[in-house]
Formats: C-alpha cells, structure tokens, sequence
C-alpha cells in the first residue's frame, strides 16, 4: 500500500503519540511511558498465549479425528495365539503315518534335516532371468510405435545374476526358479512377518517397520526352536526385533539395516559368517542359517536399479551362490528368495507389480525336485507365469524340514518341491495339500469362533472342503495318478477360496471409529471455518472465550465419556472417551458462537477473492474422489496457482495507484513464469507413466542426481540471496541484522550446502576412491554447520533482532538560512514484514540443505515466489483476504511434487536422514525426514504471517487478530484437504485403488495437515510474537 | 454506441463509466450476429472429428475459414473503433467523424479495420496467448503446433472482434484486461472463450482412454463452446453487468 514511504520523516511516526508530550516533564513522562509499554506487552503476551492455546486446541481435534478414522480404518486381523503342535497333526494322516517324532518329520515324512535360507532384499523376479529369455529380439521399427515399447538391449540390473536360472534350467532335479509373489505392503518388516508365519499382514503394521515388535503369532522360526534346531541367523538386525532370543548367540551376527548408504557392511559380514559353517567340521553346529543380504535393496534405494552399483551387487550374489552351491552339502536345502521387489527407481512399500514381483529359488543336491508339464522346465520368462505366493513359503519349507504348519498358516506347498523328480508324484502333492488344507480349516474354524462369525460367510470354502474329503475319501490302494490329481488340485481349490476369504474379512473397516473421526473432523473444519472467516473485528480479543469454553466443554466430555464407557461396554474405551472429549469441546467452542452471534458473518464469501479461494479448495477437495485427479494433482496444482496468477495480474490492472498497479503486474508475472519453471522438476509416479518424464533424478530408474544438477544449488546459493535482499532493499529494509543474516549467514550457508551436495556426488560417484573416507567424513560435518547455522545462529539472530530500520539526519538550512535538522526513517514502511520475513529465511536454508539438487532449485524458487507473493498480497490490499494463505497452501502443496515426492510410500526419501548423521538418532531422524519430505509445506505454512506483516503500518490495530486470522485459514485449507481425502479413503474402501492411490492420498493429507499444524502453531505463530514485540519496542502496540 | 476515447494526458480517479458495445441496427446485422454463432459452431462440429484423428492438419485447416467468418462478422455486425491505428498516427485529435453505419465510410470504416483486427490479432494475440497455454502447463518440449494453433483459434475467436471495436487504446485495453468494462456481446465472447478454454483442461486427466482427450483438442473444444455461451449471454442477460473483484 504504502510504496512511497521508504523516506518517512520522524514527526509523522511520533506524531500519533504526541500528543501529550508537549509541555510534560520529560522524566515522568519516559517513566509513564515505560509502565505503559510494559502494560502493553504483558497484555500482548497473554493474547498471543490465548490464541496459541485455542489454536493448539484445534491442534488437538485434529489429532483425535484423525486417530479415531486412522484406527477403524488401516486394517485389523485377530491374532490366533493358538500353536501347531508336532504331536497333533490336523487331520489323520495318509499312509498310517506316526506323527509326533520330529526328526522323522512331524506330519509327513521330513526330506531335508538342514536349511540355508537367503533372504537377498529386494530380489526382483527379473533381476534372475537373463534378458534375451524375457524378451523376443525387439523388432526396433514396431517397438517405436507401440504406446509400451520393451527395452531393446539389457539393462545395468539384467544378466548379472544368471546363477539361479541357469541351475535350474540345466538341472531340474536340483533346483527350480519360480516367480515369488508379495502381499503388500512390501516393507521388509511386514515380509519378514508374512514369509514366517504364512499369513497376510495388515496394514496397520506398515509404519512399525522402524521399530518392530516380536511377533508372538506361531510361525515357522518359533517351530524350529520348539523342535530344539539351532538356529543362526546372519544379516539385517530386524530379525532380531521380530525373534529376540531365538538364535546361536555365538554364531549369529546381525547388522544395522537402515542405513542405506553402506551397500556392503551387511552383505560382507554375511558372506564372511556363512562359508566357515557350510564346512563339514562345522555341520553339527547348526540346523537352519537365515542369511539375509541387503546391499541390492540399498543399491536400488541409493542408485535406482538401473545402475552400475547394481550390476557389481548382482554379480557379487551370483559369485556368492556359485560359491554356496559348490561348498553345499547333500542333505542341506539352499533357498534363496526376494522379500519384495523394488519400482522403476529402486524404492518399495507400495503394491505395484514390480515391487510385489519377487523371486524364489531352491535348491538341493538330493536331486528331488520336478516339474508338472516338461513344458515347465525353463523358469517362467516373466512373474505373470506360474507365480506362488509367498505365504506358500511357510507350508512348503514346514513340510521339507519335517515341521509342523504354523497354525496361521494360508499357504500351500509349492508344487515343484513334491512332485518328485519324475514329475508325477501326485499322491504326495494330494497328501501334502491335505494336510495344509486341513490346517487352514482348524484355523478357520478358531477364528470364525474366536470373531463370532457367521457360518454363511464360509458357506463356498466350506463346500470345498467337503468336496476335497470325499474326493479324498474315495481314494483307494489302487488309484492312479489323475485321480490323485483330481483330489490335489480340490484342496488346491480350498486353499485359495479360504485365502479370499479371509483377503476380504481382514479388510474389514470398523465403520463406527472411522465414522467418529470423520465427525470430529467435519466440525472441527466447521469450527475452525467460522473463525476464520466468519467472525467480524478482532479474533484475539474473542479467543480467549473460544478457548475457555472449548476447554470447560473437553472436560465435561471427558467425564461423559468415562461414564457412557461404563453404559457402553461393547464400545472401546478410549474410542468413547475420545470421541466425547473432541465433541463436548467443539460444543464448547459452538457455544461462544451463539454467545456472540452478532458478530458471526454470513460464510459465503463476499469477493471474487473469496470465491477463488473457496473454489480452488472445494476443487480439489471434490476431485480427490477420482483416481485420476488424484494421481494428477500436480498439474491441476499449476493449473490453479497459474490461474491465480492471472486473476492477479488482472487485478493488478485495476489498481488506480500507478505504482501498485505496475509492481502488482510485475510480481504476478514472475510468480506465474516461476510457477512454470518449477514445474520442470518432476518425480513421476508408475501411474502417470508414459505421459511424465521424470526430471529430478539423472534417469528414470535411479535415485542419483546427474553432475549437471549440481550446478543448481550453486546457483540458488548464489541467486536466491540476492533476490531476497532486493525485496529488502525495496523498502530500505535491509539494514542491521538483516545484513548480517541475509548478506552472510544465509549465502554462506547456501555454498555450504550446494557444496555438500558436490561432495556427496563424488561419494556417491566414487569419483576419489581413495578418498572416500575423508569425502563422508566432510560431508556430514559440511551439512551439520549448515544446520547448526540455521536453526542455532540463524535462530538467534532473529530472535534478538531489531527492527530493520535506521535513522538518517539531513542537516540542512530553511529559506531564512537557519540551520535545521531533518531526520528520515529507513525501513518504515515494512517494518513488521521485513522484521518476521528473516524468520522464512532462517527456515529456508535448513530445508534447502536437506533437499537433493533439483529440490533446492525448487524450494530456491519458491523462496522468491514467497516474496512475490507478499508483494501480490499487498498491491492489492489482499492483507485480510483468504486468498494469500489458500494460495500458500496450494503454493505448499505443489512444491511438495516439485521437490521430488509424490503422494505414494515408495516417495519417502528416507535417505535423507542420514545428510547429516550417520546413524539413526532420535528424535532427530524423525525430524529430519519430515523436513525433507514436507519442506515446501512447512516453509509456506512460516510464510503465513508475512502476508499480514507485509508493508503494513507499524501501529496497525488488531494485528494480533489478523494474524489469527490468517493462520486459522491456512490451516483451514489444509483441513479441508485432510477431510476429503479421509472421506474419500473411507467410502471407497472397497475400491480397486484403495492401497495405491486414496489411502496414500489419506495418509498424506493427514500427516501434512498435523506439521503444518505444528509449524503454524510453534513456528509461525511464535515467531510473530518475537517480530511483533521487537516492532513494538519502537512503535508501541497498536491496540 | 461508440466507445469513449480516454485523453491518457488526463488520467481520472474513476475509470470511466464506458457503455455495451451496441451492434448495428441493420436487420441483416441483427440475423447475422446469432446465425454466425452457429456457423461457427457447425463449423466446428464438422471438422471435429478430423480435429481428433490428427490436431494439426484440421486445425490449420479451419483457421482460414475462421478468420474470414470472424471478419464478416465483425464488418456486418459491428461498430468499428472510433480510431484504427493508422488513423491514430495521422490525426490523433479529431474525435467525431466516425458516426457508426455511415455510407461514405464504406470499406474504409468497416472492411479496413476487420483486416487490421486479423493481423493485430495474428500478430500480438496468438503469441501471447499461447505463452498463456504453456504457462498453464501446456507441453513446451513437444507439440509446439498444437498449442500454438490452440493459441491462434482461441485469438481468433477472442480477440479480433474486441481489436474491432474497441481499437489500440492503451487505456481501453487495461480496461479490457483488467476486466472493468461492461458486458456485451463482444466482451461476453473473450470471457466465455477464456473460461470455456480453462474449462476445456478438466477432462484431460481423466483415465477414459478416450482419442479426444488428446491435447489440445478438448482446450479448442471448450474455447468453441465458451465463445457461443458468453456471446449469447453477454449480448442478452448479462448485457451491461460489470465484474466487481471486491
């Protein structure tokens, strides 16, 4: 507004309080003055504390939506504790067997006394078939016209692990290579759960994947140790969290698994562990290895698969497996198997095909394995042929090591591994399906009685039972091989009728919880709604009634829901308390509205501001019910700022100011140009393929930066700085600490950073071989100066800084030739704006840093399109309109993309956390991948006071309600966004998308609206009460 | 009837109060103005299918008969500017010698200012409008004729009658931009056409698999249909409406 003011004379800011200054004793009056301040400050300081509690309050509603909806909603499965016993076989067994001897073999005849099962993380079901075996020679003409074109020549990660298909090709008998497919989510924790106890893990498990928990299910390691094997166990230490106890201590040695970087500790240290005890002096040592190798996942996360690194890891497996194979001994099963796949870039969580798609292999000198068909000899050329689950795992391993099936069991024995060498042994594969058949129905029936369930539920797969025993029944001494065919393959049919069964049961929602979340949700946004739009004058002076009534009323919930817990005794707890606490404080809240209802305004808004903002929210709130928007919302996020940018600029030509009018095109310009350039840094997801071309990382199928992209934080080092202090400059701002911070903290901090990236290049690169050591050691002391300058020195700074302002005194002579002292202020016309703005900065450089290349370009820019912003906001005298913190959260929420994430699990650059620590440490881990990975929305969420601050006079009246204002209304965008998103997950929990494409969506919603809760709450909000007491240490508050 | 010419020596605190474009008694006038809308449209619909086998071609094919049928329009139609360029140039003083429907002025005043409409539009238009395309997030590394036609019909459609009628005027313009003049038929039809156009990106994403998906066919769509709503309704039931911000 004020453009013009950069010189304002002394008189006009004295001159509102004036007044009583004439003719006054100058001491009394500096000590009136003095107790006046400091009344004034200790009002503003419990104003300020009112809104953060209130806000807080919101904080907290949103916590407990969010919990009640998240617990019915991520799926739940009754764990059975009941225990299979070696004595106890589920079903007479065939043949006259004696059960209960387990060197014998428990249920059926044991065929292996020993095991070395290899887990190799991550070992996708193509990494092991050479290239020309899954693909025809591409005719190169037809490949270029079809939509999908095949790959024409190998790449880094095919044919560098032959070893598993060629034994089994060129002997049958020995070893077989099947495609090994994954129940998502395809983290390791959650495959080590489901390899090992033969059941489908729920979803709710997914994010203990850091700190798991011993599984107490019955499982197949718990077996062994039951039947007194020893048991070692090599490698990745989450076994360890999983099976505490359960191994050699002498022989075992686990190894940290989190830190992605370090492609070899793990895998060398099992290698060095496993050779000495395949020796024959060593044999009675032990009865089953778990190996576990986690340099190929490591590989695919740090590189991508495509990649050299990745090519030296397979070959290192395939050397290492020759070399297994050769040292084996005849009574010893060698597995080795993927737990999950990796995508296109090396990452996995998520359920799509290359990241489900794992392989299996086994192997033995014993010479027993068959095939059904000869047809069936060559592995299977991709995994949509002949594929088994990988919950087919535990039956079939039980049976070969004479173990009995843990009770969970849903699996059934691999076909390849009974058939006999003839390939003909169908009287085996109908007993050893018998028995898992028979295990699956003793199962069923403990959990039907344990969940209550209804028979009719079960009616098909109990038929199928009924079917496959008389089928069973009818055998006689003299039946042949098709009819015990016939009698395998009913069971077979069983099996996999129960396992959909219980697919469908275990995604079964608790309906009453989500549907408490969601109403906790729904009026809070309503709450939080009116307070931000539909109030009229000064919010700070109201929140303190919001807060106290909205506290009176979660007390009084909490007591009615302690009691109605004790009425309702079929309903959780702490769902009633929960859900009686969250509602009696929005009635609280409620009630302050009806006590002051003449100051409630009508919420449909009044400009066309106010519309856009609205309907921008509304937009994509709606379109989150389409698979498509969702995978989309990158675009429509630029569709949308674009289309803000214009209606700015066309604003801006309404302004009748020249000067407002010609800055406000200006800015609106660059901040739409900005938009467009930032948006050629992109990270597809697999279902925008192949209409997007990933940018962010040197190629499609890796997590590298290219050397070129290390130029681009150089260069915002160098830019950015510069571009921030011109809007400083604008106003003469840049004065005192504001040099100090922009014109040397932040530049430096800047280099520091674009040279931690250069370093971890040429780690990464191996650029220095020989100094790689020195290279990883500098790195992560160049990225903690970086932090230690932002968030200590940075911090610091602007917490005890002045105001940016200096005072200038021209001496002059008046027409009579009288000397006269004229005294000019620099820096008053944005003093709170320019004060809070070093705030941004101090962020900036933090997020900046933790970002990889391409990302500090697109946090760089949006810096500068954050100031543009401010400068939009204010030619347009848009200070109290919704339209700046609507566009910060879409501003926020498009910057996500452009640093490199989508809305997918695989997108979570958990590397990150080890730019600047070695190891994981709490809390700062945590905190650190949450930087990463919302660091655009947490820099726009600091940003939201500045659009109140911007230009805007020193002594403004209400600032403080303005400011609540403003937050509560980014906040409110967010919110939105979370509830549909929520709602969505909720009502399309039966559609096909569900795991891949809403609930990510859910999930990120969610977790986006709790940090920029946190941010706005303890960042922003806080940060203002420091700029806006400093302001007023000079101008006094405004009132 | 005609448009005020603001002095830009003398800039006013208000903007000034300029009046609906009015379009010319003559019957046939009156006849033209809706059937042209339909021409247009059936124009359209008949190529629309070649449009969707192969942008390009179809596109560049219909420009021509666009362009000469917005020219009609405007010249049959519509009042031309009370200053073409050139006459800006020579005598940028006098005021009242264009008296709308005059005989003498003939194809001077009508058929002279139509084409100067075209090129102004070709010339300063297209470019920035299709600038316009990409920063919305039109493809900048491929399909460069597709956005820029998208740019051209969208100009066409858009701009040359307003060029027509309200001339070079750089107060008119930021007017024009800014979005402070009345409604009218003319004015109705650069809105409509712009907002059909930012419309027209909605079904894009959509996985439906459908030809016409592809870009920029549903952008040219929506501008098609946008400029037959907002000159309907800009010439009738918003006539004289103004766009308030705040």
């Amino acid at each position: 507004m004020d453009n013009g003011e950069i010189f304002t004379p002394a008189s006009e800011i004295t001159a509102a309080r004036g007044k009583d200054e004439k003719g006054g004793i100058p001491s009394k009056r500096a000590v009136d003055e003095d107790k006046a301040k400091r009344a004034g400050q200790v009002h503003f300081k419990a104003a300020h504390g009112l809104v953060v509690a209130f806000f807080t309050f919101i904080l907290i509603l949103h916590v407990a939506g969010i919990y009640l909806f998240t617990s019915g909603f991520l799926l739940t499965r009754l764990v059975l504790d009941h225990k299979s016993e070696c004595a106890i076989p589920p079903i007479e067994p065939a043949r006259a067997y004696i059960s209960g001897d387990a060197q014998k073999g428990c249920w059926h005849p044991r065929t292996f006394g020993k095991a070395v099962v290899i887990i190799i993380d991550a070992l996708r079901y193509d990494f092991t078939v050479p290239f020309e075996a899954q693909f025809e020679p591409t005719d190169l003409a037809a490949a270029a016209a079809s939509p999908h074109p095949p790959p024409v020549a190998p790449r880094h990660f095919h044919n560098a692990f032959p070893v598993l298909y060629e034994t089994a090709q060129k002997q049958p008998n020995n070893a077989f290579l099947l495609p090994f497919i994954a129940d998502p989510p395809t983290t390791t924790l959650q495959r080590l759960k489901g390899l090992t106890t033969g059941t489908l893990p729920t979803f709710i498990d997914a994010g203990s994947n850091f700190a798991g928990t011993a599984i107490d299910e019955d499982n197949l390691v718990a077996q062994l140790r039951n039947a007194s094997k020893r048991i070692v166990h090599l490698g990745d230490d989450t076994w360890h969290a999983l099976f505490p106890g359960y191994f050699e201590p002498n022989l075992t040695h686990a190894y940290d698994s989190f830190n992605v970087w370090d492609l070899h500790t793990v895998d060398n240290g099992v290698t060095e562990h496993i050779f000495p005890l395949l020796k024959a002096e060593n044999l009675s040592k032990w009865d089953v290895i778990f190996g576990h190798y986690l340099g190929i996942d490591h590989a695919g996360h740090r590189y991508g698969p495509d990649h050299p690194a990745m090519t030296a890891k397979l070959n290192q497996m395939d050397e290492i497996l020759r070399r297994m194979i050769s040292e084996l001994d005849n009574d010893t099963l060698l597995v080795v198997m993927g737990d999950h796949g990796m995508d296109t870039k090396g990452d996995h969580g998520g359920e799509s095909e290359d990241e489900i798609e794992a392989a299996l292999w086994m192997y033995s000198k014993k010479g027993l394995f068959g095939r059904s068909s000869p047809a069936h000899t060559a592995p299977p050329a991709n995994a949509k042929v002949r594929p088994v689950g990988q919950i087919d795992l535990v039956p079939t391993l039980s049976l070969l090591l004479g173990m009995p099936i843990p009770f969970n069991n849903l699996g059934k024995p691999i076909e390849e591994a009974f058939i006999g060498k003839k390939g003909a042994d169908f009287e085996n594969l109908a007993i050893v399906n018998r028995l898992a058949g028979a295990q699956i129905h003793r199962y069923q029936d403990e959990y039907a009685k344990a969940r209550g369930l209804d028979e009719s539920i079960r009616t098909t797969s109990l038929a199928l039972w009924a079917a496959a025993e008389t089928a069973w029944g009818s055998l006689g001494k003299r039946s042949n091989s098709a009819q015990f065919q016939e009698v395998y393959s009913a069971y077979g049919a069983y099996q996999r009728d129960t396992l959909s069964i219980c697919r469908a049961l275990w995604a079964r929602f608790d309906n009453p919880k989500m549907l408490s979340g969601v109403t906790i949700l729904a009026s809070s946004l309503i709450v939080l709604a009116t307070y931000a739009r539909g109030l009229q004058g000064d919010r700070s002076d109201l929140t303190p009634v919001f807060f106290t009534r909205g506290a009176i009323g979660a007390v009084a919930g909490a007591l009615v829901g302690f009691g109605a817990s004790f009425a309702l005794p079929e309903m959780p707890r702490e769902h009633v308390l929960i859900f009686s606490t969250a509602l009696y404080g929005i009635l609280g809240i409620v009630s302050t509205f009806y006590s002051i209802r003449h100051r409630v305004l009508s919420p449909i808004p009044a400009s066309i501001w106010g519309w856009t903002s609205v309907f921008f929210t509304l937009a994509l709130s709606v379109g989150f019910a389409a698979n498509s928007f969702t995978i989309w919302e990158d675009e429509i996020l630029l569709h949308f700022l674009t289309t803000f940018g214009v209606l700015a600029v066309i604003s801006s030509f309404r302004q009748r100011n020249k000067i407002d009018r010609t800055l406000g095109i200006y800015h609106s310009v660059l901040f739409t140009v900005l938009l467009r350039v930032a948006s050629f840094s992109r990270l597809c997801r697999e279902e925008q393929m192949p209409y997007c071309k990933s940018t962010y990382y040197a190629s499609a199928l890796s997590t590298t930066s290219a050397p070129w992209q290390l130029a681009i934080p150089a260069a915002a080092a160098l830019l950015v700085p510069t571009f921030i202090i011109g809007y400083f400059e604008g106003t003469k701002s840049y004065q005192n600490t504001a040099k100090l911070w922009l014109g040397l903290g932040l530049r430096f901090g800047l280099m520091l950073a674009a040279a931690y990236w250069a370093l971890d290049a040429a780690d990464d690169g191996d650029w220095y071989p020989e100094w790689n050591n020195v290279i990883s050691i500098t790195k992560r002391a160049v990225a903690q100066i970086v932090l230690v300058i932002s968030l200590a020195f940075g911090y610091s700074i602007y917490n005890w800084s002045k105001p940016l302002l200096s005072i200038i005194v021209n001496e002059s002579q008046d027409k009579d030739g009288a000397p006269k002292e004229a005294i000019t202020v620099l820096g008053y016309a944005n003093v709170h704006g320019s004060r809070y703005a070093l705030l941004i900065t101090v962020w900036y450089l933090a997020i900046a840093l933790l970002q990889k290349p391409m990302g500090a370009g697109a946090i760089g820019i949006l810096v500068w399109q954050l100031f543009s912003l401010f400068e939009i906001v204010d030619t347009n005298s848009l200070h109290g309109s919704s339209i700046g913190p609507v566009v910060l959260g879409l501003l926020g929420s498009f910057h996500y993309f452009k640093t490199g994430h989508q809305a997918t699990l695989s997108s979570i650059q958990w590397e990150s956390a080890f730019i600047p620590l070695t190891k994981i440490r709490y809390p700062w881990t945590p905190v650190i991948v949450i930087m990463n990975h919302f660091g655009a929305q947490i820099l726009c969420a600091v940003a939201v006071p500045a659009l109140v601050f911007w230009k805007i006079k020193p002594q403004q009246k209400g600032l403080l309600g303005m400011l609540a204002k403003a937050i509560a209304t980014h906040m409110l965008f967010y919110a939105t966004i979370n509830l549909a998103t929520t709602m969505w997950a909720g009502h399309l929990r039966r559609h096909l998308m569900l795991y891949r494409i809403f609930s990510p969506r859910f999930m990120l919603g969610a977790a986006s609206l709790l940090v920029v809760d946190v941010v706005a709450i303890f960042v922003s909000l806080w940060g203002a009460r420091m700029s806006m007491l400093s302001v007023a240490e000079i101008f006094g508050f405004g009132g | 009837m005609s448009t005020k010419i603001i002095d830009p020596s003398a800039p006013k605190p208000k903007p000034p109060t300029a009046t609906p474009i009015e379009p010319l008694k003559t019957d046939i006038a009156r006849i033209y103005t809706y059937l042209h809308t339909l021409v247009i449209l059936a124009l359209y619909a008949y190529t629309f299918p070649s449009i969707v086998a192969d942008p390009v071609p179809a596109l560049l094919g219909i420009l021509a008969p666009l362009a000469a049928l917005q020219v009609a329009f405007v010249a049959v139609c519509l009042p031309p500017t009370g200053e073409t360029p050139k006459v800006k140039k020579s005598k940028p003083g006098e005021k009242k010698r264009h008296v709308p429907g005059r005989v003498e002025s003939g194809v001077n005043g009508t058929i002279v200012p139509a084409f100067l409409s075209l090129l102004l539009t070709a010339l300063a238009a297209t470019p920035l409008l299709t600038a316009t395309l990409v920063l919305f997030g039109a493809p900048v590394t491929t399909h460069h004729l597709h956005t820029l036609l998208c740019g051209a019909h969208i100009a066409l459609l858009s701009t040359l009658p307003l060029v027509y009628v309200h001339g070079v005027n750089g107060e008119t313009w930021r007017q024009i931009v800014a979005l402070l003049l009345p409604v009218d038929e003319v004015y109705g039809g650069l809105i409509g056409t712009v907002l059909g156009a930012w419309l027209g990106a909605i079904p894009i994403p959509l996985d439906w698999d459908r030809e016409w998906q592809k870009w920029p066919v549903t952008i040219v769509t929506g501008a098609y249909i946008g400029y037959a709503v907002g000159k309907l309704l800009g010439g009738t039931v918003l006539k004289g409406k103004k766009i308030m911000f705040a």
